[in-house]
Parts: C-alpha cells; sequence; structure tokens
C-alpha cells in the first residue's frame, strides 16, 4: 500500500514536470520577401494604466490583509497563503515592477529632475508600505514583498546570525540607499532595479551576472533568513525606521510574556530581543565617557564622510552616461586608448564640440561631489549613531519584537504557549503553572 | 529519528507512510532539478559558443559579398546560414525559457517536499544553559561596537582605494593640447606625405645604405597590398597605413610596422553612388592621395571626392563626400594636419571658374571648421603647415598662386603669383624660405615673412633652366635639390640659388627626394634607390635594388624604410 502510494505520487510528479517540457517548438518561418515586422520586444510589457490601478488596488488590499492577519488573526498559514499570492502576482505576473523597493527612485529623480514625471500609481506604490509600517510596522516584508517570499520559501535551515554581526553588516544597506538615491538623483542610474537579484527569476530570463547574483543570495538564503532583506535591502531601511514608531506592532505573545525562553531561538532573522539585567555598575563610568567621546565622534564622521564622497566624485560620477563618455572621448583623443566606442562614433556624428561634452560631464561631476557630500556625510552619521546606540543600554522586561527588525513572518506565534491558549490548543493552566 | 517516526502504533505508520512520501519529492523535485539545470547549463554554453562562430562565418560572408554582388551561390549561402543562426537562436531561446519554467516548477516541487519533511522532525524548543546575562550584554554590545567600527573602517579603506584610482580630468589645463599630438610624437612619426612638415627629412639617420629586393638583404619583411594606388606609406608608432582604390573599390589598410601582417582592411562606400563618376587617368590612379594621421585617428580621401576617417582599429568614425573632383588627371592632393584640422586642398577646373577650395574639417568630427574659395586651377600639391617665426602657415601652391593662409581660421597672409601650369611638386619650407617648383620652369624661393601680395617684394630667387613637373625639391636648409621626373637632379644653395651640382640620373622618378642625415634618398621608378652624400658635389654612395616598379615616395622610421612598390609593401632594415 504504501508502496503503491510512493509510485503514484512519483509518476504523478514527473508526468506534471515532464509533461510541460513535451510542448511543441514554435519557430516562425523566415521569409525573406514577406512584409513581415518584427514584433516590438519590450520586457516587461507596458501595461496599460487601468491595470496599474488594479495593481495599486491590490497593493493596497495585501497590505491590509497582511496587517490583519499579522496582527489580529495571528495565523502563520493564513501569513504563508497571503505570501504564495504576493509571489505569484506581484513577482511573476507582474514581473516584480514596479515595486516598492524600486519606486523610491522614480520619487527621487522626479525631485531633481523637472521633465521627470513621476506617475501616481508608482507614488502609491512607494507610499502605501511605508504608511501600513508606520501604523502596523514591516507587514510589507511580513506577504506582500515577492523578493522577501522568495527568499522565505527557500529558508530551509537557519543558521543565526549573532545581533553584533548584523548591526555591522546593515551598514552597507544604508550604503546601498544612499547610493540608490545619489544616482537616481542626478538622473544616472535605478541601481536598486539594475542589481535587483530576484527579477530575473520573475521574469524567467535576464542578464547572466544579476541570475547568479540571484542564485547566491537564494543559496545563502537557504541558511540565513532573508539576507538581502536584512543586509541589503534600501527600502527596507527606510521601513526599519517607521517601524519604530509604528503605533501597532507584532508581538510574540497574545497576551502577557510568561518568560517561558521557548520562543528564544525562533525568529530565523534575530529579530527577537531578550529581558535584559542591569548594566553592570563597574563598567558603568567607562560607559559614559564611550558615550561622550562618541557624541563627540560623530561631526567627526560626518566630515570624515563626507570628504570621502566628495573625494570620489570621479568614479561615482562614471556611472552617468554622460561622463564615460566624456571620459572615453577624452582618452580617445589624447591617445590613451585605441580605437572608438559606439557611444563615442554616435557622438562625433553628431559634430558637437567635445569641449561641450567635458563641460557638461564637468557640471555632473560637480553634482557628484555635493551629492557624495551628503551621501558620505549620511554614512558617517548612521555609523555614529550606531555606535552611540550600541552604548546606550535599554530595559527591557519581557521577551519582544524587534521593533526594527522584525519582518512579521509570524513564525514566533506558535512558540509561546499563551498563543497556544489562545487558540484554545491548551488549557489556561499551562500558563498558570 | 527514523524509529523515532516508524515504530509499531498504526498511528505512527500513517505518520512514516507521509514521511516517506515527503522524501520522496524531495528526491524527485531535487533530481529533475538538477537534470534542467544541467540541461539548462548545457544549452547556455552551447549558445555562447556556436552562435558566435556562425555569427563570424556570416560576418565574413556578408564581406565576401560586397566584393562579389553577383554571386547567387553565395547569396543562397548566406540566407542559408542566416536562416540556420535565427533556428537555432529561437529553439534555444525557447528551450531556455521553458527550462527555466521547468527549474522554478521542480524547484517548488524540491522546497515542498523538504518543508514538508522538517514538519515530521520538528523538535521541542531546546532552552540553552544561561550564562551570566550582564556579561553576556556587555559582551554583545562590545562586540556590536567593534563590527560596526570594522565595517565603517572597510568602507572608508574601499573609498580611499577608489581616491587613489586614474581619474580623467577634464577640467585641468590642456585638454586642448592634449586632444592632438604635439611636434615631439610628430617628429617620431611620418604622419603625412614626406613626414613631418612634408619636408621629405627623416628624423633618424640610422636608415640602411644596402639591401636588395632580389635576395632579400635588408627586406625585413614584404606585404602585398590589395588594391593599387600611387599614395605614399604613413607611420604611427607601430603601423603603417596605406589606402588603395580602383574603379569599383576604395581601401584603407593598416598593417603591422614591425611584421608587415595587415592588421585591418576597410572598405570605404562611395556616398554618392548615382553621381557621375570620377574622371581619373590611369596615371594618377583612384588613391594618388596619400592618407595622414594624428595618431588618434587616420584619414584618407580619394578620387571620388570621399572624405573618411577611421580609428586605429579599422572603425569607421565619419565620412563625407566633397563633391566629384574637376581634375584634368584625377585628385592627387595628399592631407595635412594641424593640431585638430584635417586641411583639405581641393583645387579643380580653371582659374575663372572659382571652383576651387580649401576645407578644414575637424579631425573628432569631420565638422567642417572653415572652408575658403581659392582663386586657382586645379592642381596636385600637397599643403604644408609649417612654423614660420613663431607663426603657423599653411602654405598651398597651385597655378598660378602660392596662398599662405592662417591654419586655424583661414585668413590669407600672403600670396605671390609665379605658378603656372599644372602643378603637381608641394612646397617645403628650408632656411627660413619657401621652395615652390613651377613646373616645368623654375625653382622659386620666397621669403614668408610678407602681407598681401609679395610678388614683387619677397621672392628672393628663381632658377631659369626648368623645374620638376612631378617630384618636390628637399632641402637641409643649406642646399635644395631639385629632381626632375627624366632623372635630372640639380643643387642649389639655399641663400641665392647658386647652382652647386648636377646630374644626369638617366631614370624615370616619379617618387620625391628625401633626406637622412647627410644623405640624399633618390627613389627611380624601377625600384631603385640612389642613396647620394650631401655635398658640393655629386658623390654617389649605394645603389640599392628592390626589384619592383614605384611610384611612391619612401617613408622613415628609426631604423627602417617603407616603401610602397607598385603591389607589395617592404619594410627596409637591419634584421638585429
Amino acid at each position: 500500500m504504501i508502496r503503491f502510494r510512493y509510485i503514484i505520487i512519483s509518476i504523478s510528479c514527473s508526468l506534471i514536470l515532464s509533461g510541460i517540457s513535451t510542448a511543441v517548438e514554435r519557430f516562425p518561418p523566415p521569409d525573406f520577401e514577406s512584409d513581415y515586422q518584427q514584433p516590438t520586444m519590450t520586457i516587461p510589457p507596458p501595461r496599460q494604466s487601468f491595470y496599474e490601478y488594479i495593481d495599486a488596488a491590490v497593493l493596497l488590499a495585501a497590505l491590509s490583509l497582511s496587517s490583519y492577519l499579522v496582527l489580529k488573526r495571528r495565523s502563520r498559514r493564513a501569513i504563508f497563503v497571503l505570501m504564495v499570492f504576493s509571489l505569484l502576482y506581484f513577482g511573476f505576473w507582474r514581473k516584480g515592477c514596479i515595486c516598492p523597493i524600486g519606486a523610491g527612485q522614480n520619487i527621487v529623480l522626479s525631485i531633481f529632475d523637472r521633465d521627470y514625471a513621476v506617475p501616481i500609481v508608482v507614488v502609491v506604490f512607494f507610499l502605501l508600505p511605508l504608511v501600513f509600517t508606520l501604523f502596523f510596522g514591516r507587514t510589507f516584508c511580513a506577504a506582500v514583498c515577492p523578493l522577501g517570499v522568495i527568499q522565505d520559501f527557500v529558508l530551509l535551515k537557519p543558521v543565526s546570525v549573532p545581533n553584533w554581526l548584523e548591526s555591522g553588516l546593515r551598514l552597507f544597506a544604508y550604503l546601498y540607499l544612499g547610493m540608490a538615491v545619489l544616482f537616481a538623483a542626478t538622473g544616472s542610474a535605478f541601481i536598486i532595479c539594475r542589481y535587483d537579484p530576484f527579477v530575473s527569476f520573475f521574469r524567467l530570463s535576464g542578464n547572466f551576472n544579476i541570475l547568479v547574483l540571484g542564485a547566491c543570495f537564494l543559496v545563502v538564503g537557504l541558511f540565513i533568513g532573508r539576507p538581502y532583506c536584512r543586509f541589503v535591502c534600501p527600502y527596507g531601511v527606510i521601513l526599519r525606521q517607521l517601524s519604530r514608531l509604528s503605533k501597532w506592532h507584532v508581538t510574540i505573545t497574545p497576551d502577557e510574556c510568561v518568560k517561558c525562553r521557548l520562543c528564544e531561538d525562533s525568529c530565523p532573522f534575530g529579530a527577537i530581543r531578550q529581558p535584559t539585567a542591569n548594566w553592570p555598575t563597574n563598567v558603568y563610568s567607562i560607559a559614559k565617557k564611550r558615550l561622550a567621546f562618541l557624541i563627540i565622534l560623530l561631526p567627526v564622521l560626518i566630515f570624515l564622510g563626507g570628504w570621502l564622497g566628495t573625494g570620489l566624485k570621479s568614479v561615482t560620477s562614471r556611472m552617468h552616461a554622460t561622463v564615460r563618455l566624456a571620459e572615453r572621448v577624452y582618452l580617445e583623443e589624447t591617445g590613451k586608448v585605441e580605437g572608438t566606442t559606439d557611444a563615442s562614433t554616435a557622438f562625433r556624428a553628431t559634430g558637437t564640440d567635445a569641449k561641450e561634452l567635458y563641460k557638461e560631464a564637468s557640471d555632473i561631476r560637480a553634482r557628484f561631489g555635493f551629492g557624495g557630500w551628503l551621501l558620505g556625510g549620511f554614512i558617517g552619521l548612521v555609523a555614529g549613531l550606531k555606535l552611540i546606540g550600541l552604548s546606550v543600554q535599554r530595559q527591557r522586561t519581557d521577551y519582544e519584537a524587534d521593533r526594527a527588525g522584525c519582518l512579521a513572518c509570524g513564525r514566533c506565534f506558535e512558540y509561546c504557549p499563551r498563543e497556544h491558549v489562545r487558540l484554545k490548543k491548551a488549557k489556561e493552566v499551562v500558563s498558570q503553572s | 529519528m527514523k524509529s523515532n517516526i516508524c515504530n509499531n502504533s498504526s498511528k505512527a505508520k500513517v505518520t512514516c507512510s507521509w514521511y516517506h512520501s515527503a522524501v520522496a519529492t524531495s528526491i524527485i523535485g531535487a533530481a529533475f532539478s538538477l537534470i534542467v539545470l544541467t540541461l539548462l547549463v548545457v544549452n547556455f554554453f552551447q549558445t555562447s559558443v556556436t552562435l558566435p562562430k556562425w555569427e563570424e562565418q556570416l560576418q565574413t560572408l556578408k564581406e565576401e559579398i560586397r566584393n562579389n554582388p553577383d554571386d547567387q551561390q553565395l547569396l543562397s549561402r548566406i540566407r542559408q546560414l542566416d536562416l540556420q543562426i535565427r533556428r537555432n537562436r529561437i529553439r534555444r531561446l525557447d528551450f531556455s525559457y521553458k527550462g527555466t519554467f521547468l527549474l522554478f516548477s521542480s524547484v517548488a516541487v524540491l522546497l515542498i517536499g523538504v518543508k514538508w519533511t522538517g514538519t515530521f522532525k520538528k523538535k521541542m524548543p531546546i532552552l540553552k544553559l544561561r550564562s551570566d546575562l550582564q556579561d553576556e550584554q556587555t559582551r554583545k554590545a562590545m562586540f556590536a561596537r567593534l563590527t560596526v567600527t570594522i565595517c565603517a573602517v572597510v568602507l572608508g579603506l574601499g573609498a580611499l582605494s577608489l581616491l587613489m584610482m586614474h581619474r580623467v580630468n577634464f577640467g585641468g589645463t590642456g585638454i586642448e593640447d592634449a586632444s592632438y599630438p604635439s611636434m615631439e610624437q610628430i617628429k617620431r612619426n611620418w604622419h603625412r606625405f614626406r613626414g613631418p612638415g612634408g619636408s621629405g627629412i627623416s628624423s633618424f639617420s640610422n636608415i640602411l645604405i644596402s639591401w636588395n629586393g632580389k635576395t632579400g638583404e635588408g627586406i625585413l619583411w614584404k606585404t602585398k597590398v590589395p588594391l593599387t594606388g600611387n599614395n605614399s606609406p604613413v607611420i604611427w608608432d607601430d603601423r603603417v597605413f596605406l589606402s588603395g582604390a580602383d574603379e569599383n573599390k576604395q581601401q584603407v589598410y593598416c598593417f603591422d610596422a614591425f611584421s608587415g601582417e595587415l592588421l585591418w582592411m576597410v572598405d570605404v562606400v562611395h556616398v554618392l553612388q548615382d553621381d557621375e563618376p570620377a574622371e581619373v587617368i590611369e596615371y594618377t590612379g583612384f588613391a594618388a592621395s596619400t592618407v595622414t594621421t594624428d595618431g588618434r585617428r587616420v584619414y584618407a580621401i580619394f578620387a571620388t571626392g570621399d572624405v573618411v576617417c577611421f580609428d586605429f582599429e579599422g572603425r569607421k568614425i565619419w565620412q563625407k563626400n566633397l563633391g566629384i573632383p574637376d581634375n584634368a588627371y584625377g585628385y592627387a592632393s595628399s592631407l595635412e594636419m594641424y593640431q585638430n584640422l584635417l586641411l583639405i586642398q581641393y583645387d579643380q577646373g580653371g582659374v575663372e571658374e572659382g571652383k576651387s577650395n580649401f576645407f578644414a574639417l575637424d579631425g573628432f568630427s569631420g565638422r567642417a571648421v572653415w572652408e575658403t574659395k581659392r582663386p586657382v586651377a586645379n592642381s596636385w600639391t600637397t599643403p604644408i603647415v609649417t612654423d614660420i617665426d613663431g607663426q603657423y602657415q599653411l602654405i598651398t601652391v597651385a597655378d598660378p598662386w602660392v596662398i599662405a593662409y592662417d591654419p586655424t581660421d583661414g585668413t590669407e597672409i600672403w600670396r605671390a603669383k609665379c605658378i603656372s601650369g599644372d602643378a603637381a611638386p608641394s612646397p617645403i619650407y628650408a632656411g627660413g624660405l619657401v621652395f615652390v617648383i613651377e613646373p616645368d620652369a623654375r625653382l622659386i624661393a620666397i621669403k614668408p615673412n610678407g602681407r598681401g601680395d609679395v610678388t614683387q617684394t619677397h621672392i628672393i630667387w628663381k632658377t631659369e633652366e626648368g623645374g620638376s613637373n612631378i617630384c618636390s625639391p628637399v632641402s637641409n636648409g643649406e642646399v635644395v635639390f631639385m629632381l626632375f621626373s627624366e632623372g635630372l637632379i640639380s643643387c642649389y644653395k639655399v641663400t641665392d640659388g647658386t647652382k652647386l651640382w648636377e646630374k644626369d640620373l638617366r631614370e624615370n622618378f616619379q617618387a620625391s627626394p628625401s633626406i637622412v642625415g647627410d644623405k640624399l634618398y633618390l627613389l627611380d621608378e624601377e625600384g631603385v634607390m640612389y642613396i647620394i652624400e650631401i655635398g658640393s658635389e655629386y658623390k654617389e654612395i649605394a645603389k640599392c635594388e628592390l626589384d619592383e616598379k614605384c611610384n611612391a615616395s619612401p617613408a622613415f622610421a628609426d631604423g627602417h624604410i617603407y616603401i610602397r612598390g607598385v603591389e607589395n609593401l617592404y619594410c627596409i632594415g637591419n634584421k638585429e
């Protein structure tokens, strides 16, 4: 009987998977004499505005449902079902675009470039998750973001990353956010979209290097929960800060913490904070001095970061096509490189004076110089504030979900005995005992 | 673990069977994923290897069809190969798309299986023994500060290392100077007809005085030039440039200066296909004009009026057509460069027709920077740009005027009416004088420091014993040589035009004479180089045979001479 079931399952799986592979290959017969017109290849194809509004409505619905499931229903299973829907709809169906993570770049560009009009749907996509986070915590990350969901699904054997290590690594997400804003503001590139590691999966095609990058994230994600969300995602950086201020937030226990410690290791994202002990008296005075030193160090770090950032303008500005072209033309003109590129040849064909190009590139570089100051200063500020934050003791009496880091996935619920009582799976006596 | 699941109770048996199903699902999903992944990887590598090869073949065939446009068999092969490539690409794309879909499906099955399996292995949370919470807190905070510090330092060091990177500073000084070669660079090379300044003087004196084309002595390499042309080689560092053309095709060539390998050869398609064809006599040919280079790009002009610019990799940067020239024998003036300007003497028709022009194009883009009408008849001379008392002058020769312009904007500086007939010998500047030849009439020395019409005031001296009608003069600043096409070589004093000696070599010459150190190099039409010591009397040092007819003037580089025969390009030098 058991063997029979194995065979049935095996054959069913094989048939389902192989059946698709036997599909007839398409091939348009070539005809050199016909009036055959090449189809327009646009990936993803532009969506009609009607569908865009539907997308916005679906996002609103998904966020509302996610918030309800996380905060009210407290059901991991229901969250999981919503995750499946989000992956299929926002990921595979909508091919990952436009997503709230990348939409910020459009907003930034529209602020700095008067000629760039940002569609209302893009604004809605950017703002809705932020508003929901401000009220309900990171319910967008929980079950709506397809990038988070795909990583969540591949998490098989979670390995905990120590909090101290995570604090340092998260600095790179701030850098990524700063760079994304700088490049978007200067009209250079939308790097969040360009280096989106999962969009190739959603579109079932893409740049080979990005596919490899995405595969690497997924392989790492087998053991480390949502590595992109925790250490890279620039939108996550904003959501973290808003989530700290959220009015309602996910809690491990539905009512009171009995400090049973059962939830201690339940979070694969290291977002459960333990109750704290009092600060050791023997290090109190050193801690005060350290805090004072770090507060004084803060402007120094900002200045140092700003100085480095502005000094890098020659490097960062290469992200801008005009600067790259000007550099190429300059190198060709000064005989430092041989040959030409398509871009430099096309530029020559315009008959524009190279000096005009150099001037334009110099102006763009100057903008990068100022932007670099802000970016470097921002990174210095973040590093300084992190150090200050890590030198201040916080008092906690219960086991709590970290307001900033909790992705509201709902895994911890079932570890809490009070949750079992709420669901009437266990008797009240359990908690009382 | 298995024993925990599959015990003897009936409930456990059911659990055990589901556990096995989950494991089986995982295994099937994994195996299928692996197979599909392997096939996708193989498909990817096959696409990366096979398609480029076919595309290369197709490109070669396409180049062939340009040469043989009526070859139906070739056309059919191209179509077949094109079809094959398209078919293969679409098939592989389709395979890849479906494979990716399958891979996702199978990975989904794998994940479901593994997660399902995991549900059977769920363990109760194990509470760890607690260490001292105060210590742990302090230690973790310290580690966190340390990690943040390390990450900040890593970022800082990364930024510092990027700061050290080479940067292009186009806001700094010298942009304009850097966009064209320096005089030192020009002197090290042979960038135009008759080398720097069109003087015919080699910057290097380590040139062989003995070689033999028959035995191969002194011949470093010899490479066939695909199409004929009377233009001379041009040298920049390790490259030699030539052009060639016939009535159907125009080409530019780049050879490796050290091996003779033809690095690239590019067709120049005539842009005015429907126009009347250029009328050219066989003696001149369709590629009589020597190309020029500024070390960044190479420029060529043909008898059809096509001007073209290529980069050093043979990639066309721009092309223009100046109109089919109205020229009695076919256009033959070579190109000159001044800074970023490509200078083209485009003399046509008769004096009264007003068709002659001088164009200065921006070498970078081909844009016309200035253009000026010339009151002259069609000519075959090449202009020179030379530094005269700190001011650069562009000196041109045609019937009837020798005219000097400011090369930056085309403003006329001075003119002298002293030329008649079909002007072909180009001017030179030496010993403070400009030397021009009135064909079949005289050699003329002009002091180039005048303004306006200097015919009556600045012609210092002129000979009265005839003038060369093809070969340009050459001078070391003390004596000036004039070589007649029929083989008569005359030597005059620069200061007053006194004839020092003359010698009839009794051979025909088309190539202009050159000076290497204290020697005069004369290349006759039979390919024999006469090497003569420069002195107060004729003294032949050597006579070297190439064993091939020659019309073009030789080019000189460090230790090497480059000679274009009617069929081959030669490099002569010491093998060491």
